[in-house]
Formats: C-alpha cells, sequence, structure tokens
C-alpha cells in the first residue's frame, strides 16, 4: 500500500462565515491528485492549508516531507533576473556557486528553460516562461509534495501544452506527490490519479473519483457529471 | 501599434511641448511687464549683470549651496529610514512619527530659521542644513512609512515558502518594493531642500545663493537679487533634469 503523504482530516476553516466543512482527504505517495468544484467554492485556501500557508480552525493536516507551493499568480520578484528569482529559496539554504548553479540547470532544463530565458527579468519573459520559472522555484528546493494552484490558467494553448509536458516529464522521472487545483478540467484530467470534487460553498467533499483505467473522454465524462449533479443539488436548496 | 495612434501620440507630445514653451514664453512677458514700471530691472539688464558675474564667485555659492541641501536632505533621509523602519515594527515609533511630522509640517521655514540662527549664530553652518532637514523631515518620512508598507503580500508569501526569514523578507522584498516611492520623494524632497536651504542661508552669514540674494537686495541691487535667482532656478532646474530625473527612472524601470 502506498505511503501517504498529506493527510487533512475534518479541517474547517471560516472567514467571517465557513468556507471549508469537514474536508478530509490524503494524497498517496507518487500521485498526481486533482481538486475540482465551483469556481470561489475554497479550492485555494485548501491548498493553502496544505501547504501550511493558513491554518485550519479545526481539523489536522499531516505532512510526510517538505512541500513545495507554485502559486496561481507567477509571485516572482520583478527587480530580480528569472535566475535570481530561482535561485532565491537555495540561497536561503545556504546553497552557492557550482552546486546551486548545477542544481538550477538541472531543474530549469527539465521544464524546457534555458539560460538564456532565466536571465530575463520577469516582465519581459512570456506568461509561459515565468511560470515554469515559479514552478522550477519549488522544485530546485526537491520537495516530497508538489501544491499547484491553476497552473494552466492565464497560458495560452502552447504555453499550456508545454506546461504538461514538463510536468508529465517530471512525474515519470521523480514520481512526485502531486496535488492540483484546478477548473480547468481539459488540463488537469489528463494528468491526474484521482480527483476530489467539492461542493459550492462552503467546501465539503461531494465525491472522490478514482480516474485510473479510464480513457480521457470517460474521465471528463465522469467529473463532469459529478459537477453537474453538486450544482444541480446547490441549485434546488 | 496602428498608424493613426502613432500620429496622435506625436500630436500630443507636440502639443506639450509647445505648452512648456508658453510657460517659459508667459514668465518672460510677466517680467517684461513689470520691469516697464520700473521697479524691476528687465531681462536684459539681469542677463548682462549675469554675463559679468566672474565663475569664481558664482561656483563657492552655488556647492555651499548644494552641500546645504544635500547634508540636510540626507540628515532627514536618514532619519526616515530609521523611524521608517522601526514605525513598521513598533506602534509606539509609529505614533511618534506620525506626530512628529505633523508637529514639523506646521512649522514654516522661516520659523526654523528665525530659531536656528538665533539658537546658534549667524556665522553658525548648521542653520541652513538644519532648517533643510526639518522642513524636507515630514514629507520624506510619510514616503518611506508608506513605501516601506506597500510590500507586495503575496511576493513575501512567495519568499517565505522558500525559506526566507524575516530579515530575508526585509532585504529581498521590503526594501526593494520601496525603491521607487522612495526615489520619487527624494526627487521632490532634494529640490524642496534646494529652495529652503536659500531661506535659511538669508538669516545668516555663511554663503550661499540666498545669502547672495539677501546680500544683493540689502545694497539695493535689484539686478543682483535676480541674478542670483536665476542661479538658484538654474540650479533647481538642473538638478532635477539631469540628475534627478534620470535617477528616478532607473529606480523605476523594472516597473516598466
Amino acid at each position: 500500500m502506498a505511503r501517504v503523504m498529506l493527510d487533512v482530516s475534518s479541517v474547517y476553516k471560516s472567514f467571517s462565515e465557513p468556507v471549508l466543512v469537514d474536508i478530509s482527504l490524503h494524497l498517496n505517495g507518487g500521485e498526481v491528485l486533482g481538486v475540482v468544484g465551483p469556481n470561489g467554492c475554497g479550492k485555494t485556501t485548501l491548498l493553502r492549508i496544505m501547504a501550511g500557508l493558513e491554518f485550519p480552525d479545526r481539523g489536522s493536516v499531516r505532512r510526510e516531507g517538505k512541500v513545495g507551493i507554485v502559486f496561481q499568480e507567477d509571485r516572482l520578484l520583478p527587480w530580480k533576473t528569472l535566475w535570481e528569482n530561482v535561485a532565491l529559496g537555495l540561497k536561503y539554504h545556504g546553497m552557492r556557486g557550482e552546486e546551486l548553479t548545477k542544481r538550477i540547470r538541472e531543474y530549469s532544463s527539465m521544464v524546457g528553460l534555458t539560460d538564456s530565458d532565466l536571465s530575463l527579468h520577469p516582465r519581459k519573459a512570456s506568461g509561459g516562461t515565468r511560470r515554469k520559472a515559479a514552478l522550477v522555484r519549488a522544485l530546485v528546493l526537491e520537495p516530497e509534495i508538489l501544491l499547484l494552484d491553476e497552473p494552466f490558467t492565464g497560458l495560452d494553448v502552447k504555453a499550456r501544452a508545454s506546461l504538461r509536458e514538463a510536468l508529465k516529464w517530471i512525474w515519470d522521472e521523480y514520481g512526485l506527490s502531486t496535488v492540483i487545483v484546478s477548473h480547468q478540467l481539459e488540463e488537469l484530467l489528463p494528468l491526474a490519479d484521482r480527483v476530489y470534487v467539492l461542493t459550492p460553498k462552503p467546501a465539503r467533499v461531494a465525491e472522490e473519483i478514482d480516474l485510473r483505467g479510464m480513457d480521457l473522454e470517460r474521465r471528463l465524462e465522469r467529473v463532469k457529471e459529478a459537477l453537474l449533479h453538486i450544482l444541480s443539488r446547490a441549485g434546488s436548496d | 501599434m496602428t498608424q493613426g495612434r502613432k500620429e496622435a501620440d506625436k500630436g500630443r507630445e507636440i502639443a506639450f511641448r509647445t505648452g512648456r514653451i508658453l510657460a517659459g514664453l508667459f514668465v518672460l512677458a510677466i517680467w517684461i511687464s513689470a520691469s516697464t514700471t520700473g521697479m524691476l530691472p528687465g531681462p536684459a539688464e539681469v542677463l548682462a549683470y549675469l554675463l559679468s558675474m566672474k565663475l569664481e564667485d558664482i561656483v563657492p555659492q552655488v556647492l555651499k549651496t548644494l552641500y546645504n541641501s544635500i547634508t540636510g536632505f540626507s540628515l532627514s533621509f536618514l532619519a526616515s529610514m530609521v523611524l521608517g523602519l522601526l514605525s513598521h515594527k513598533l506602534s509606539l515609533v509609529k505614533g511618534f512619527s506620525e506626530a512628529l511630522s505633523e508637529i514639523f509640517n506646521s512649522t514654516s521655514a522661516l520659523v526654523w530659521s528665525l530659531v536656528l540662527v538665533a539658537t546658534l549664530g549667524v556665522l553658525s553652518p548648521l542653520p541652513p542644513i538644519l532648517v533643510v532637514a526639518a522642513v524636507t523631515l515630514p514629507h520624506v518620512l510619510t514616503a518611506t512609512v508608506s513605501a516601506l508598507s506597500s510590500a507586495d503580500p503575496g511576493l513575501l508569501e512567495a519568499v517565505r515558502s522558500v525559506g526566507a526569514k524575516p530579515s530575508d523578507e526585509f532585504f529581498e522584498v521590503i526594501l526593494p518594493s520601496s525603491v521607487p516611492l522612495l526615489a520619487s520623494a527624494s526627487r521632490v524632497g532634494l529640490g524642496t531642500a534646494l529652495r529652503i536651504s536659500v531661506v535659511a542661508e538669508a538669516f545668516g552669514s555663511s554663503g550661499g545663493v540666498g545669502y547672495m540674494i539677501i546680500r544683493s537686495y540689502n545694497l539695493a541691487d535689484a539686478s543682483g537679487v535676480l541674478a542670483w535667482s536665476i542661479v538658484l532656478i538654474a540650479l533647481v532646474l538642473g538638478l532635477d533634469q539631469l540628475v534627478l530625473k534620470p535617477l528616478e527612472r532607473r529606480a523605476k524601470r523594472w516597473l516598466e
């Protein structure tokens, strides 16, 4: 049985009104887990709680290893080059010189970024390059758990395809346990092993779907069916 | 960009430059009409006076005024940075800084000049420097406090997520984020410092452009007053356009 890397148990969170109610889910080692739900249902809050950037009012989160997070916005320091942005975390952990250069090149080449791409300042780089740099910033710290918040949002078709390929390559190579929060089912479902479907706010887990063994068409059909079901229930309440 | 848009932008640029030239001509016209009453010397007379001035007479006074302004401004900038940083962490210092700004902001340069010259003496070189520091402090301090709190919380969270310590957050995010605002405040502050230092110089006897203006006035030398005033205007404009504006642009280049 696979090791549980992240265990979210009975989490409740409120910001003046309840956002997450009794959320329980888990991420197995080497698995890609999707979290889907209607816009504004609390997916990002849940991801932030998983990352330890927010604390639940009730319930618990157990992490088995280092967590890396890639935010929905690139959040790159605009006065630094992409290389300097990517190097930040390594420098904070005391890495310098050849070792640092080697580590950055290893992970940037993995997602298709060259030294020339990394020499740019964020404002000069394309959306896809910035998103990849944000991904490399998390990857170079070699996390055991990767959390991705809407990784494909704001990217054009070509950049989305390129990022998807890069992620696939990383998972095939490293088997990195990953949670992806996304409302773009066409991008998420080819990648995910399992999906949790959340209800509209306050979010509860409506359904857990194991996608393994399903083709893309079936995956889309199954998740859309679950989403339509919770939306129709929410409409009738 | 479309051709029509480019032409419209070019038209606006020409109109803007014409407006600037018209402003200069407007000031010149007022001066000429004022000089016809015989109360003021005309532009030609003042120009002749300026041309008769020796460079070795002008340069030391200009340097003195620059020294007073830059030293005074540096003092207020340093004090603002210290108070701004502490305000970021301590409410006591924040309250102290705000109240100090309000008091200093309500006190005119004239009052500071008289009090400091009376306290330190007319021969002391300190009053112009301290007046500049006191008058520019509220503006620079307010800008510093707001600049230091303008850092994007998303960026702070991003560096924290890769292991930044509070000191890293300060040096990597808070300080660089505040540079554009501080650069703009410094540009305005230094311009103000130059104009204020001449007021304080006028009350002392330690030299500077302000001292030369009041000296000419006491000698009933109206051409001298206007000639030294033009030197001051040229100094303020030159420093702003040739030094401060390019520096501000450089500090803001990552925003463009």
